[in-house]
């Protein structure tokens, strides 16, 4: 199978992740719940994930909480900063993981919205939009169009009106700079599945300011108090922990570290660049490219004679694995035109070589012909 | 042997804690704390006896101040002291 829909999951895992989990299944027990040496193998490890994250992200390991993807981190770092009713400036790509929440809290949107890859137009509508507003929340990166928004210029923005900013980090974290102390954000949420290599049931959340659980419960410490501890990472991670996916996430951050996020980046890059060259040069077919250095490893495109259901559903026949449809945003489809019907999206990771670019190209070649 | 318990909020603090005492050359290991504590399940950092003004020390520097320190000696018994 040639797999390029790493923009939901990074479906192949370094080795080093499976023998991770296996290896946690066989000695962790569960933090926080004893001292016994399963128990405190099963500590360490927390803290080592902890660690290699806050180093990752700059920030302190207490502040980097476990979570069970980017969407469970989004919705606390919501319903902490946005009160019920509030005005929230989001940008005009953000995923269902943002909209549904805030949707939920009955808040009210102001949407910056700007043409694809225009990173003068979207910081202009930030600019008017950010004033009174009660929060930001702005993905870093679009996971239909991979257009890498100006998310430090938007962090120094709200800095300068007050408002308190959530960052969604879910197509960056892993390829690029996501940095808790130069964006000074209150909270950045990301998943362990896609960038980070770890396995799916596993995320982050990053935090600088106070948060509201969203489940309150058992965590090991205070247990005298009937109510959550006040303090981090405790606070947020009620329950028994991942513990396969935490020591997955750690191998899976430690290569990361070893790749590096700017060697991963310009990879995908490469592969995306190929593929965006490729299906430019075939009839009928509209490319979502041209972002240069500002576009991600992320490729939408539709086609004016196939719906773009069919054409994923004739690629994951002939072995080629994409993601179709609105991909959970439909807010970003609204901004390009696409609402209706969609894209077809091509999303790749460092486990993809040009060879297999190829061998995509040909096959949308044939199955563009054939319509 | 007899050691003290630094103890800590929470079994993360702790570990943080430890981190800390490495940095100064202090040996020590995170373990759970006696449940006359007050709080409920706690955890601690264990150190020698010997290290116990270079710890609490460290702990000053790093701004991690420990709740409650514990002697732990031969009979098995926690008893908290005064620092």
């Amino acid at each position: 199978m040639i797999y390029l829909d790493s923009a939901a999951t990074s479906f192949r895992k370094p080795e080093s992740v499976r023998r991770a989990m296996d290896g946690a299944l066989a000695r962790l027990s569960s933090p926080g719940r004893g001292g016994y040496p399963a128990a405190m193998r099963a500590a360490d490890m927390c803290w080592l994930c902890r660690e290699s994250a806050g180093g990752m992200f700059g920030c302190e390991p207490m502040s980097v909480v476990f979570t069970s993807n980017a969407t469970h981190g989004l919705n606390i770092a919501i319903n902490s900063v946005v009160p019920r009713g509030g005005r929230v400036v989001v940008s005009g790509y953000e995923h269902n993981a943002v909209t549904r929440p805030l949707a939920a809290r009955s808040a009210i949107i102001s949407v910056a919205s700007a043409p694809l890859f225009d990173n003068a137009a979207i910081l202009e509508r930030f600019r008017r939009l950010l004033p009174g507003a009660d929060a930001c929340v702005c993905t870093h990166v679009s996971n239909v169009f991979g257009w890498i928004l100006p998310i430090y210029e938007i962090a120094g923005m709200c800095a300068d009106y007050g408002v308190p900013l959530v960052v969604d980090a879910s197509q960056s974290a892993g390829t690029l700079p996501v940095d808790m102390r130069s964006l000074g954000a209150r909270f950045a949420a990301m998943p362990g599945h896609k960038g980070l290599h770890g396995p799916q049931g596993t995320g982050l959340l990053l935090c600088s300011g106070e948060a509201e659980p969203l489940i309150c419960g058992g965590t090991g410490s205070m247990s005298a108090s009937p109510n959550m501890p006040d303090f981090l990472p405790d606070r947020l991670e009620a329950g028994t922990h991942n513990m396969p996916g935490i020591a997955g996430l750690k191998a899976g951050l430690d290569f990361v570290k070893r790749l590096t996020p700017e060697r991963i980046l310009r990879h995908e890059q490469r592969l995306r660049a190929r593929l965006e060259r490729e299906l430019n040069a075939m009839p009928g077919l509209e490319v979502f490219g041209g972002g240069g250095a500002a576009q991600a490893g992320v490729l939408s495109v539709r086609s004016s004679a196939l719906d773009s259901e069919v054409i994923a559903e004739r690629l994951g026949r002939r072995g080629v694995a994409v993601r179709a449809g609105l991909h959970c945003a439909p807010l970003a489809h609204e901004s390009e035109g696409t609402l209706r019907g969609g894209t077809v999206r091509f999303s790749f990771s460092p486990f993809n070589s040009e060879a297999e670019i190829m061998r995509t190209s040909q096959i949308m070649r044939d199955i563009l012909i054939k319509s | 042997m007899s050691y003290y318990l630094l103890m800590c909020r929470s079994l993360t603090y702790a570990q943080r804690l430890a981190r800390e005492l490495e940095k100064y050359g202090i040996g020590s290991s995170v373990t759970r704390g006696p449940q006359n504590a007050g709080t409920g399940c706690s955890y601690g950092v264990k150190i020698s006896e010997r290290r116990l003004g270079d710890a609490l020390r460290a702990a000053k520097n790093a701004g991690m101040d420990p709740l409650r320190v514990y002697l732990n000696d031969s009979s098995g018994l926690f008893r908290e002291v005064s620092v």
